[in-house]
């Protein structure tokens, strides 16, 4: 069927995607009376209408191929990236850890990675917001980083069975241990332009989308707000190029259902994400005069370790990622650090992990799954520094819009192999502590960052502090592509920050 | 899938448990059955082979290389591939082709002597098919009846989360 709702008209403001990088913006502008529409290439998922199936959510995720080139290749697909409206905030984990002063400034401490051109104190007060409007919940006391000025909003939510070993393994080796900050309710709570958001019913699958509210992806929260604001969301709009008049970008051409369409702007936000973005400017040849588009990919150091216990885990129970420790936040011998996570786990997503990082197959493979509701997961999320070697480039091939494929080169640096090397010996360690047995391990990375970089340089850089680019005066990018260093913690928080400090930089602009 | 499974798997999806559209999809995947579109007749006869060892299961049960066929005549694909991988079919094709003469007619242990040399000459093709069929192995209700899984009977939540605390749906699930 062929969409019909009408397209916006006069917009101040155009954003291509709605993710943690466009959804938050979109609210605010919105809020400061801006006329503002955004572009999803995906579709409306409404909670009440996602399946506790993970095959039938796959349209949750971006299926597009991209090619995984280099010696450690990305799987993209389920593991990090998400297609609706929404974006990937529809299948994040809503672990909402803050990054750490020093996280921004990895070439001061180490002479290595890059520093951000910005402070700690300028996410801050952005932290304090989002906490307390997306509903997260925590430790009333968080043992690492800044104390906060502003407690979480709600009390932590249970631990599961994972949580719990990984509390009483970390306990025997004097490592600290807290519930971790999750952007799932463990109260209800009243969102603005939305409703009642319920409390979290422990369904264990916030790896895909949730099906009550309780999780603060975007289509619940900041989206919700924008369109009672009166921003436009055209779902069902993939992008294919933007438009240009005299050094300056005019708007978007996107497909939606068999047509070509365009939208006209005064200023454009690209925010598709470390992938998307880079490729659309490198398809459109724009905002690349440090030739920066493409370069830094960067991928979160993410090795997992599995094994199996007596008691009945089921692992499908609670928020897959209950407990945390920061205690490896910085360890002798390594750049930067990395943080631990306990692991839930649903039943396929475990399954397909194992047959893919053990090669298991015949009745070996059966046995081993069969004690699915025995399984416990353990895993970090770590450092990964900017290189020249891993980035993203389109490749020959063209998909089914006659675009170019995107191929992504990644392998891990010195640093990269080191920390996932300590990672993985503490985590056994740990899991050795609870009887675990069939312990393995999963080489991972997880996230995509960079390749189009913030920085004050335009030389070496793609956007300015503010998110906007370099090259042309009204575009701007504001997604997990402009991420300098790929920080020690999960980046759905600290992306949300930055979009809300560009919406406030954009306003401020237009003020002065 | 004996009786008493089939109906045990039943029962539950269409308790008050489960949830319409997640009732929706299990429903419709227990009973999924396939017309082979993609691969050829012979071909098709050696996937079905390879897919018994690979992810041993009873295809009059649940129908794994149906579903494998199924997806690649719909261009359907899981977001990325191996930058240095032909696209998936072709890959499963070259895979298929480096299998012995008759290798579904060899009995069960020549075919497992068989596997470490085409899984050694395609590697990426081996992964991907091995964690494909897995995945739909894994998916069928009734798999996730006989493995205990119950996670899909969401519907009235979970209150307790703690190892060896079990609602009575939890209990009563899956093999005794």
């Amino acid at each position: 069927m062929a969409p019909t709702d009408a397209l916006p008209t006069d917009l101040d403001v155009l954003v291509i995607g709605t993710g943690a990088g466009g959804a938050p913006l979109l609210a605010r502008l919105a809020s400061a009376g801006l006329k503002v529409a955004a572009l999803e290439a995906g579709v409306r998922h409404p909670p009440e209408g996602i399946a506790t199936d993970e095959v039938a959510q796959a349209g949750l995720f971006w299926m597009d191929e991209r090619l995984a080139a280099g010696k450690d290749p990305v799987s993209f697909g389920r593991n990090n990236s998400g297609r609706g409206v929404g974006g990937s905030t529809l299948h994040y984990t809503a672990y909402t850890p803050r990054a750490q002063p020093d996280d921004l400034r990895l070439k001061t401490e180490f002479g290595q990675g890059e520093d951000w051109p910005l402070e700690f104190a300028e996410l801050e007060p952005y932290y304090d917001e989002l906490e307390y409007f997306l509903g997260v919940s925590g430790p009333a006391e968080y043992p690492w980083g800044p104390q906060r000025r502003r407690p979480y909003r709600h009390p932590p939510l249970p631990l599961n069975g994972a949580a719990r070993l990984m509390q009483r393994a970390c306990a025997e080796i004097g490592m600290r241990t807290s519930p971790a900050a999750n952007a799932a309710l463990s109260r209800p709570q009243e969102q603005p332009g939305y409703g009642t958001r319920h409390t979290c019913t422990n369904r264990g699958f916030c790896q895909a989308g949730c099906s009550v509210g309780a999780k603060a992806s975007m289509d619940v929260t900041f989206l919700a707000l924008a369109e009672s604001l009166g921003a436009q969301i055209v779902d069902g709009a993939q992008v294919t190029s933007l438009t240009m008049r005299g050094g300056h970008v005019t708007g978007a051409e996107f497909v939606r259902g068999d047509r070509l369409e365009h939208l006209s702007a005064r200023t454009v936000i690209l925010a598709a994400g470390a992938v998307e973005t880079p490729r659309l400017l490198l398809m459109n040849g724009l905002a690349n005069s440090s030739g920066q588009v493409g370069r830094n990919f960067m991928a979160h150091v993410g090795v997992q370790v599995w094994g199996q216990v007596d008691d009945d885990l089921r692992p499908y129970k609670g928020i897959p990622g209950g407990l945390i420790s920061e205690d490896t936040h910085r360890v002798p011998g390594l750049i930067g650090g990395y943080l631990l996570q306990s692991l839930g786990v649903m039943p396929v997503t475990y399954a397909t992990q194992y047959a893919r990082g053990t090669l298991t197959w015949g009745p070996e493979l059966i046995q081993h799954l069969s004690g699915y509701n025995h399984v416990a997961g353990i895993n970090v999320l770590g450092e990964c520094l900017p290189y020249e070697h891993n980035r993203l480039e389109l490749s020959d091939e063209l998909d089914g819009r006659g675009l170019p494929k995107p191929r992504v080169h990644f392998s891990f640096g010195e640093n990269e192999k080191r920390m996932t090397v300590h990672a993985e010996a503490l985590m056994r360690d740990l899991w050795g502590r609870i009887g675990a047995r069939d312990v393995w391990a999963l080489p991972r990375a997880a996230h995509t960052l960079g390749t189009a970089r913030m920085g004050t340089d335009p030389a070496t850089s793609v956007v300015n502090p503010d998110g906007r680019t370099h090259d042309i005066e009204n575009l701007w990018i504001c997604d997990n592509s402009t991420f300098p260093s790929s920080l020690s913690v999960n980046p759905a928080l600290t992306q949300m920050a930055l979009s809300l400090r560009t919406a406030d930089a954009l306003l401020g602009g237009l003020k002065g | 899938m004996t009786p008493e499974e089939r109906s045990a798997v039943l029962a539950l999806l269409h308790s008050a448990h489960v949830t319409e559209p997640t009732r929706r999809a299990l429903l419709e995947r227990l009973d999924a059955r396939y017309e082979r579109q993609f691969f050829d007749e012979a071909e098709f006869g050696q996937l079905r082979a390879l897919a018994v060892r690979l992810v041993p299961h009873d295809p009059a049960d649940m129908d794994l290389t149906g579903t494998v066929d199924h997806r690649l005549h719909a261009g359907a694909g899981d977001g990325w591939r191996y930058a240095d991988a032909p696209p998936d079919g072709d890959a499963y094709r070259a895979l298929l082709a480096a299998l012995p003469d008759g290798f579904e007619t060899l009995d069960a242990e020549a075919q497992d002597t068989a596997i470490p040399a085409v899984q050694a000459s395609h590697p990426h093709a081996f992964e991907d098919l091995l964690a494909e069929l897995t995945e739909a192995f894994m998916a069928h209700p009734l798999t996730q009846y006989r493995f205990g899984y119950v996670g899909f009977a969401d519907a009235p939540q979970w209150p307790h989360v703690g190892p060896n605390e079990l609602e009575p749906r939890e209990v009563a699930y899956g093999p005794h």
